[in-house]
């Protein structure tokens, strides 16, 4: 069977399995079992449980269950809504302050994690139920939030970043800077888009601007304090030379535990149990679909159906921009069903050559990789960040958290198609501080 | 009907490494003996620290593997990385040709392995504070090192070994959790730390760290090829081979350039600092692996035995 | 406080057989918290230990990586009591209550099978490792069957709870896909 039609196979075959309503994580497994038997005999079947062990056998993904830890311990407490009274008695003037600070606060905490489900986790835990009290659509609230979670492999640290960096033998360092400027405007354009969609919702209400007396706006501040304290240690333990970006995960974490106990008196043992087990619920549920994402993504490489696409495209002679859109049309289907990581392992080092050869800048399509990535993380069969919401708040329905979602896809869109025309955007910062290439 | 081999490994296109498995796969697809590799570089079949165990049940044909990273399952394979154990590039080919090698080989076929192309690289260190030439250098300082022998050796030297993957040294080396680095020449150009460090410390004409890395391919699919398959396979490892013995000399100065370009301080090891080292590696990496591995001081003896 | 997140409620008379597969894996819920804090302390004692004291950090890394692979294995089989297995029932949602009965089955089914197959082998892979005394290929070298006797063991557990769910759906304790029939 030729490539092609392999993996509209494999892409069927996964959409009908994902949907039938079994869990996502065995629906992968189930798919990649199934083709591995089929075109790769039973020698494959043997290696899923080293593959599944292999894809959790990294530091890096620990960060996600610190962060929901974090996240789970500030929602357990009224730690998260005094921040976001006070942020809406500070912001008076932006229309939309409750949204607009969500989404910053996901950009902020892009610059800590570079993970897009921790991002997504952390905020979104005490984030969605703020704006959902506060009157704001569900769709916006969860879309924003799953939304913003993907600016964590966009603006620096990300770990697709890096791996895209070794791969093509690319600066790391360059390619973070690359991420800054497109990072911070897709942000501004989430912004936009969860101002209007709350604006046309008709619930104008949480738009309007409500003046907050100096008084007001400063009796609130001690009860932040434990938060901005909690911040600043983060932060010191991450530029302070004293952890590794993962490792500053877990320093947030006891952080926020030991805010909730002491500060928030969170002493009862079935509340901390409460937050124990929302986490472990919630990180098993990531974490397993994270697992069973690499056993898929082995079974496409070895079919070598991602390659042999990758491969087909590198041999058209085409126009340089109609080329460019083939490959985002390619890395779009492609992140579909993949996650971030195995897409850039498995087309990299094939798409390299003919992007060389075609004079596009490698830095500045790493941004618009990681977009095109960030598209999977929010859009059906295998989006994470809306299976982190689904499992945040689970009285918002998947169906709402989906069309909610779907604009934030036409930012991402915006973005690209802004950045094909300005490449500038991603290459101005990386080559002032780092010199030209 | 054609023959597909499946060769998979953790290194970019543009490494040595890469370039070794893919003159191979060209040499043999010109023979025209019905036999085709498909290459799987950047670890995207198997991870970087996984290919060992597929390779030996048979469900992987061919890699390109530093092989220490299998040394939890054969602890022998340590004395492939063990400092001071190589001196130079042409006493690795030397020691390829060796008794001590022909026990490797003994042993990776006792697991349903065979050796292709034998290959050594060299590495030196890089840091973001101070130059690290001397066991003295290194202590207290936050280092990491690419095995269980260098790990040991800086330990005994005072330094605090970090164990992180390889994808996070560059952003520990930003942050300086990280002071310092211990890995091939070749790999410190791929992952750019030019950018981040201060100091290197490059193989020369002393050097102490020499890791073996040779391409290997599943013996039970070696031996079922036809003969024509094999003989073609055979001769192309053996021009391979030559070609990966001229570059790894190469791959060192080539990283000087490198790091000299981007106003790196260069340091150099002497004979007296070489010295230093390997009294150290003896009492520490060099025992531990005698006590570790049974007849570990028979194999460990036939190491030192060549000239 | 958190979020409700209700526990599976309890049916009085249910089957025995499925209230003590639900007190293990609840159990093993617990285990994987537990192990979950550890991994924390652990990784903090490392930055304490790496940063203000200057000593060497031989087996944190690894030791983090190991607990946090047994906490997600070990906790599959509560998740899976919790329903926190997210799933998309785009399909369901669709069929009548006839065909979506049968389709419960299939996916329970076809679930059970492929958990089953990873059970199987990772059993096969813990033993591989415990008869050649396998090690991890670091200075602290710890046996490596340690490690992978969590995937067993978790995918062990997981199976018994979706034979339990294959019960609750038999006697009709909880409806196919939980969406009750209006
Ligand atoms: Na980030
Ligand atoms: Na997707």
């Amino acid at each position: 069977m030729d490539p092609l039609t392999l993996g509209l196979l494999v892409a069927v075959t996964t959409i009908v399995v994902l949907f039938s309503g079994i869990s996502v994580a065995v629906g992968l497994l189930l798919v990649a079992a199934s083709f591995l038997l089929i075109f790769d005999g039973t020698r494959s079947l043997e290696m899923i449980p080293e593959i599944f062990f292999a894809d959790l056998n990294s530091f890096t993904i620990l960060s996600i269950p610190m962060f929901i830890i974090m996240g789970a311990a500030v929602a357990s407490t009224r730690a998260g809504a005094d921040l976001f009274e006070a942020l809406e008695r500070w912001l008076t003037r932006v229309p939309g302050g409750l949204v607009v600070s969500n989404l910053g606060a996901c950009a902020l905490f892009a610059a800590l994690s570079g993970s897009s489900p921790a991002t997504c986790a952390a905020i979104g835990k005490m984030g969605i139920p703020e704006m959902q009290k506060r009157g704001y659509p569900d769709g916006v609230a969860a879309g924003a939030i799953a939304a913003g979670g993907t600016l964590g492999i966009l603006i620096p640290p990300s770990v697709t970043m890096i791996v895209y960096g070794i791969a093509t033998e690319t600066s790391i360092g360059r390619l973070f800077l690359a991420g800054i400027i497109p990072g911070l405007m897709l942000t501004a354009l989430f912004m936009g888009w969860a101002i209007f969609a709350t604006w046309r919702s008709g619930n104008t209400a949480v738009l309007s601007p409500r003046s907050y007396s100096l008084r007001e706006r400063f009796e609130i501040m001690p009860r932040i304090l434990p938060f901005l304290l909690v911040i600043v240690g983060v932060l010191y333990s991450m530029y302070g030379g004293i952890a590794t970006t993962s490792e500053t995960a877990a320093v947030g974490a006891v952080l926020c535990l030991l805010m909730a106990i002491t500060i928030y008196r969170l002493w009862n043992p079935r509340a901390i149990w409460g937050v124990l087990r929302d986490s472990t619920r919630e990180s098993v549920m990531i974490l397993f679909i994270m697992a069973a994402a690499g056993v898929f993504a082995y079974m496409m490489s070895s079919l070598f159906i991602t390659q042999s696409i990758a491969q087909w495209i590198a041999g058209l002679e085409v126009n340089r921009w109609v080329l460019m859109a083939l490959i985002n049309l390619f890395l779009l289907v492609a992140g579909f069903f993949l996650p971030p990581v195995a897409v850039i392992l498995m087309t990299a080092p094939i798409l390299m050559p003919i992007l060389e050869a075609a004079q596009f800048d490698p830095y500045w399509f790493a941004v618009i990789l990681t977009i095109n990535m960030e598209v999977g993380l929010i859009t059906p069969p295998v989006g994470l960040n809306l299976f982190v919401i689904n499992s945040i708040a689970p009285n918002i329905s998947l169906r709402t958290i989906l069309l909610g979602s779907a604009p934030f896809v036409g930012c991402m869109f915006a973005a690209i198609v802004i950045l094909c025309l300005f490449p500038g955007l991603a290459t101005w910062l990386p080559n002032l501080v780092m010199g030209p290439i | 009907n054609a023959e597909e081999l499946r060769l998979s490994h953790q290194f970019a296109p543009g490494d040595l490494r890469h370039k070794v498995a893919q003159m191979v796969a060209d040499d043999v697809a010109a023979a025209n003996v019905d036999l085709t590799i498909k290459i799987f570089p950047s670890g995207s079949l198997f991870k970087a620290t996984e290919q060992y165990q597929p390779l030996s049940r048979g469900q992987l044909d061919m890699t390109v593997l530093p092989l220490s990273y299998a040394g939890g399952q054969r602890p022998e394979y340590n004395l492939t990385l063990m400092p001071g154990l190589i001196k130079s590039h042409e006493h690795a080919a030397r020691v390829n040709a060796s008794p001590f090698m022909g026990e490797i080989e003994r042993i990776l076929n006792e697991d349903d392995v065979m050796t292709l192309v034998k290959g050594y690289l060299a590495g030196g260190f890089a840091s973001v504070d101070g130059c690290i030439t001397k066991p003295e250098d290194v202590k207290g300082k936050t280092v990491r090192a690419a095995g269980k022998g260098f790990e040991e050796m800086l330990q005994a030297a005072g330094a605090s070994i970090a164990s992180m993957p390889s994808s996070e040294t560059y952003n520990a080396m930003q942050q300086h959790v990280l002071q310092a680095l211990n890995t091939s020449s070749s790999s410190f150009v791929s992952f750019r730390l030019q950018e981040l460090a201060k100091c290197y410390t490059p193989a020369a004409d002393v050097a102490l760290w020499f890791m073996y890395q040779p391409l290997l391919v599943n013996k039970t699919t070696f031996d079922k090829l036809k003969p024509e398959q094999q003989e073609a396979l055979r001769a192309a490892s053996a021009k391979a081979e030559a070609y990966y013995l001229e570059e790894a000399k190469k791959e060192d100065a080539a990283s000087v350039e490198a790091f000299k370009a981007a106003g790196v301080e260069i340091a150099q090891m002497t004979q007296a600092d070489f010295d230093a080292w390997k009294k150290l590696a003896e009492e520490s990496s060099y025992k531990q692996f005698v006590k570790d591995v049974p007849d570990g001081q028979k194999l460990l003896d036939m190491a030192l035995s060549v000239e | 406080m958190s979020a409700p997140i209700a526990v599976a409620p309890v049916i009085k008379g249910e089957n025995a057989f499925v209230r003590a597969v639900e007190a293990l894996t609840t159990f093993f819920g617990w285990i994987a918290a537990a192990l979950t804090v550890v991994a924390l302390i652990v990784t903090c004692q490392m930055i304490f230990v790496r940063s203000f004291l200057g000593q060497s950090t031989i087996w944190q890394t690894e030791a983090v990586i190991y607990l946090m692979i047994a906490a997600t294995t070990l906790g599959l089989g509560y998740v899976q009591q919790m329903r926190g297995h997210v799933n998309v029932d785009l399909i369901p949602m669709a069929l009548g209550p006839r065909a979506r009965r049968v389709l419960a089955y299939a996916v329970l089914l076809a679930t059970i099978g492929v958990s089953s197959l990873i059970a199987f082998y990772s059993w096969d892979l813990w033993h591989q490792a415990f008869e050649r005394n396998w090690k991890s290929s670091t200075v602290w070298a710890p046996p490596l069957w340690v490690p992978y006797l969590a995937m067993p063991l978790g995918f062990g557990l997981f199976l018994l709870q979706l034979v339990a769910d294959l019960v609750k759906l038999a006697t009709g304790t909880e409806p196919p896909f939980g969406i009750k029939e209006v």
